[in-house]
């Protein structure tokens, strides 16, 4: 460096320029509204909805699924001529799957960006850590994807889960309907796998326990790291135990390399139940077109006649070419349930509103795709899941009777 | 443990071995001719294992096929790698320094797998996929069998590179006293860049084998650094045989435990044989005895 170059040489012009500098920005930041509200709290600013989702590493596949609903939850409020008249914009961060990135996110998008509201992101891994975020800085929490006991347990106030049932509940239906099976009939012996996460094991566990309280041996219990690849000593303990069926307490991942597993040991129950995968669009081509007679919970189904779920399907049909599948739909839901409690209290933005919000979804009904939701005080809907199977190469509801699609296959035909 | 369960274990333990023993033959290659730690060596397994991924889904051939030029090709990307990065590394320091440079490396792949393909998980789906065989009463994965048959005769052709060729008894040469094989006229850096070529070849064949029967994904590289790392110091740091014998008895050893212990725990065998081997005996169980011989 020169020494015309070193500022010491000229402290005077250089206190000049920074004080020329500061006073532009002043003038500069005096001159726009919009610097001095960063969240955009003007009537014609759109409302910054921030949210965090894993679009990367383990659960990349449903929360790619998560974010096509919310995106497509704003684009058709913006059609509809946007909430309380602005136009919705989302800020969408990738947690990449890590629970310390998840609340690094909605730090900056609450504390930093000063977003509007916040919708919760997928798996109850990144819910719980997240939602501890929003209660700190007093904000609604509506999510699509925390469905774990824990979340409940948590003393959250202003925590709610957009769909119908809690993980626990979702196998409510096919538990009753193995149990009234005449006693010859019914499978004796299950096996569970079930990776060691709250919402894996909250679904496999809420079946496991209901059958083995109903008399059915339990003769494998298996929980693996979310990080395992090799599935083959699992699928080997399951085959030897030769089980009438199979739980998995699976995400997407796991329960095809679970399948291929048992698949590869011709392994051949007569009940197999695995949550969240099969509902993921790529799951039969992952497991090579052998899905028939899989089981799978889902809160939602395409064909359901709510009101709003016939408008979503058409619209999201048009937009991607396929209809909404469940990580779609409860993602849309959180959309619906935030919008609803926006549009009845008149306010979004960050402070007492976000108080105001959270009071009228505690003592309020909301109709959405996924039926009409209430939840009790700690944010557990009031509700339960479907059951679906795969019948003739299609996904189809078989449980309970009055919403069946296709009838119950049992036992299960070979894969 | 039923008999079925204990032999259907053993044979999948045996299989797991057999890829483990390829996965590590690399590591042991380098340590071995150069005193290098090669952390990257999981990352390049990856690599190669995304590449025969990609080339199945681009052409829907086998994956196997994608050999043909990732092998030349990680290779020549190893021998430019000792050229351009561990030479300039200085001597006194060469095997601490290597980890940290190795380590960057990974990292850098890492990135890069990224960054091409997304962190998104890919397996692929071959006809053979869900396959089996029954095997004295076992059932045998095709894509398994295919996978250690591969690294069988990888292996095996190593063994014979090593044994049999003027490069191999250079290569023997230079890892039992470089110093000697230098005054015996054999070019040891030379030898050093293609004992490192050979090595990422190694992994090239290695990811393609993995890529057949398992979901992948950037980071999954430091999943296996550990087990690998494991197996060489287990077997003997440099030796090949060493690292076969060590791939083999782990592979079987966690196999069999995942039945009474569960997944997470079986894991921990590799562990416990490493810090074992530290305490009893640093060099390996078949270090300087059979490294020297091959």
């Amino acid at each position: 460096m020169s020494p015309r170059m070193t500022p010491r040489r000229h402290p005077r012009r250089a206190l000049a320029a920074v004080a020329g500098l500061s006073a532009a920005a002043l003038v500069l930041t005096a001159c726009s509204g919009d610097a001095e509200e960063p969240g955009g709290g003007g009537s014609d600013d759109p409302i910054v909805v921030g949210i965090s989702l894993p679009l990367t590493g383990d659960f990349s596949e449903p929360g790619k699924g998560v974010q096509r609903g919310y995106e497509a939850w704003a684009q058709f409020v913006n059609e509809d001529g946007g909430l309380l008249g602005r136009q919705v914009e989302l800020k969408i961060l990738d947690d990449q799957s890590n629970a310390d990135r998840v609340v690094q996110d909605y730090e900056a998008l609450i504390a930093q960006d000063q977003v509007d509201l916040v919708f919760g992101p997928f798996s109850t891994r990144l819910v719980v850590p997240s939602a501890r975020v929003a209660q700190e800085y007093g904000m609604l929490f509506v999510e699509p994807a925390g469905a774990a006991a824990e979340v409940f347990e948590q003393g959250f106030e202003n925590l709610f889960y957009a769909a119908p049932a809690v993980a626990d509940d979702h196998y409510n239906y096919l538990a009753e309907e193995i149990l009234a099976m005449p006693e010859g009939e019914r499978p004796q012996t299950v096996a569970v796998a079930s990776m060691d996460d709250p919402f894996a094991q909250g679904t496999a566990y809420g079946l496991r326990d209901k059958l083995a309280e109903g008399g059915l041996e339990i003769v494998v219990d298996e929980v693996y790291p979310p990080n395992t690849t090799d599935f083959s000593s699992i699928a080997a303990k399951i085959n030897d135990s030769g089980a009438d069926m199979v739980i998995g307490g699976t995400q997407y991942q796991d329960a095809v390399n679970l399948i291929v597993s048992l698949q590869q040991l011709d392994y051949q129950p007569k009940l197999a139940a695995f949550s969240t995968a099969p509902t993921n669009p790529e799951f039969a081509a992952a497991i090579g077109d052998k899905t028939e007679g899989i089981l799978s919970p889902t809160g939602y189904t395409e064909t359901a006649t709510w009101p709003s779920n016939v408008d979503f399907v058409e619209r999201y049909t048009e937009l991607h070419g396929n209809p909404p599948g469940e990580d779609e739909a409860n993602a849309y839901t959180t959309g619906q349930v935030v919008a609803a409690a926006v549009e009845a209290v008149g306010c979004a933005e960050q402070g007492d509103c976000q108080q105001q919000l959270v009071d009228w979804l505690h003592s309020n009904e909301v109709d959405t795709v996924v039926g009409p939701l209430t939840w009790d005080e700690t944010g557990k809907p009031q509700g339960a899941h479907l059951i679906q199977q795969y019948v003739d190469g299609e996904i189809q509801i078989v449980l309970p009777e009055d919403t069946k699609e296709a009838d119950l296959i049992f036992p299960k035909p070979e894969w | 443990m039923t008999t079925t369960l204990l032999f259907q274990s053993l044979v999948l333990g045996v299989l797991l071995g057999g890829l483990y023993a390829l996965l590590a033959a690399g590591l042991t290659l380098y340590f071995g001719v150069m005193r290098v730690v090669m952390i990257a060596h999981s990352a390049f397994l990856i690599l190669a294992a995304y590449l025969a991924w990609y080339f199945n889904e681009q052409t829907g051939m086998d994956p196997l096929l994608s050999l043909v030029v990732t092998v030349p090709l990680f290779f020549l990307v190893g021998v430019g790698m000792q050229r351009l990065l561990i030479t300039r590394l200085r001597p006194a320091t060469l095997t601490m320094m290597s980890v940290l440079l190795t380590f960057a490396v990974a990292l850098f792949i890492e990135g890069m797998i990224g960054f091409v393909w997304s962190g998104t998980q890919r397996r692929i789906q071959l006809p053979y996929s869900g396959e089996s065989l029954n095997f004295l009463g076992a059932q045998v994965a095709v894509v398994k069998l295919v996978a250690f048959a591969l690294a069988a005769l990888s292996l095996g052709l190593l063994y014979l590179l090593l044994k049999h060729s003027r490069f191999g008894l250079a290569l023997r040469a230079t890892i039992q006293h470089k110093e000697a094989a230098q005054l015996v006229g054999i070019k040891t850096d030379r030898v050093a860049g293609f004992g490192f070529g050979l090595g990422l070849a190694t992994a090239a064949i290695g990811g393609t084998a993995l890529s057949l029967d398992a979901t992948i994904y950037p980071s999954l590289h430091w999943h296996w650094i550990g087990p690998l790392m494991a197996i060489i110091v287990v077997g003997g740091l440099g030796s090949i045989p060493g690292a076969a014998v060590a791939a083999m008895v782990l592979g079987i050893g966690q196999s069999l435990l995942q039945v009474p212990l569960g997944t997470t725990w079986a894991q921990t065998i590799f562990y416990v044989a490493l810090f074992a081997t530290l305490m009893l005996r640093p060099q390996g169980f078949f270090g300087g005895r059979l490294a020297q011989r091959f």
